[in-house]
């Protein structure tokens, strides 16, 4: 990282005299390491004997949490930013990985569709309705005070931050309530509203390329937004 | 040339940003603003929004899993 170059040239007066920089004396983390991946390989055996790939699921969450934490990925960042500091860097990373799953996914259910196969996923197709806006909006008031979105809560309580400790209760909490009245939701808003699988409307490579051109719009949109608010930013002083 | 610590242990992400931005309205240019975190995403968007702005950035870990981010007031 950049972070020790960069601002090299600052001089701190008082820099030894703080109380807050002494350090405390750091424990060596490689038993701790040892412990951990042994733990983990034998959960993953566990699991893997419950059958359904339990184990699999293990070794692709924690491949996913380890990119997401090294790389400070952030959705909740990513929607937030924009409006805070004018950044839009995560919301163009988001947008980046958007587009890669869209290709990536598109070319395992058209592998699917071509060998006439069921097509993986489908349940996933759903009616948008009234009920989208309401939850997204929800959602994101949400994961703004709670500091991160489902994958960022569980990342830094990971990390050992305790007050998303507390967020990962009252997400739990959340998510019981959420299934319970699930149901209502499902009979009187969802089920009115229409669901669109976009291979069916416009083919196959119709539905990638439209996809692929309106996140290419997002993307030059959140760029030149970016750059307005910096400008707008730097002339203020 | 003064010294501003800034404590934003414990806080989550936004927090700490929000706070050094209005701390640093208050400075004079040539100060330092310290801002002590110990969240991993303000760690990262704090010294990008500093250096955005064109001030000099340091990042320091002080312990595990705790930084000062300091920033230098250059404009």
């Amino acid at each position: 990282m950049s972070e020790t170059q960069a601002g090299s040239s600052i001089q701190r007066r008082s820099a030894s005299s703080r109380s807050s920089t002494a350090r405390k004396p750091k424990p060596n983390q490689l038993p701790f390491a040892i412990l951990t991946l042994i733990a983990l390989i034998l959960a993953g055996l566990f699991l893997q004997s419950q059958g359904n790939n339990m184990g699999w699921y293990l070794v692709t969450g924690l491949i996913f949490g380890y990119i997401l934490q090294r790389s400070r990925f952030c959705f909740t960042a990513s929607m937030r930013d924009p409006f805070l500091t004018g950044s839009t860097i995560l919301t163009r990373a988001v947008l980046a990985a958007f587009a890669m799953t869209t290709i990536a996914f598109a070319a395992i259910k058209y592998g699917y569709f071509k060998n006439g196969l069921p097509v993986p996923g489908m349940n996933y197709v759903v009616p948008i309705s009234l009920a989208t806006v309401i939850g997204a909006f929800m959602f994101g008031v949400g994961m703004v005070i709670a500091g991160g979105c489902g994958s960022g809560t569980m990342m830094r309580v990971g990390e050992g931050f305790y007050m998303q400790m507390l967020s990962l209760a009252f997400f739990v909490i959340g998510n019981f309530w959420g299934a319970h009245d699930f149901g209502w939701w499902k009979e009187n808003v969802i089920n009115h509203g229409k669901a669109i699988f976009l291979p069916d409307v416009f083919g196959w490579f119709g539905a990638v390329v439209i996809q692929l051109v309106v996140i290419w719009l997002i993307y030059i949109a959140a760029e030149k937004f970016h750059e307005a608010k910096a400008a707008a930013g730097s002339s203020a002083h | 040339m003064k010294e501003v610590m800034l404590d934003c242990l414990g806080e989550a992400c936004p927090i700490p940003i929000v706070k050094s931005q209005n701390k640093m309205k208050e400075l004079a240019v040539g100060d330092l603003l310290i801002v002590q975190i110990d969240h991993s995403c303000a760690m990262k968007n704090v010294p990008d929004w500093a250096r955005g702005e064109g001030y000099n950035v340091e990042v320091e870990e002080v312990g595990d899993g705790e930084w000062e981010v300091i920033i230098e007031k250059t404009k």
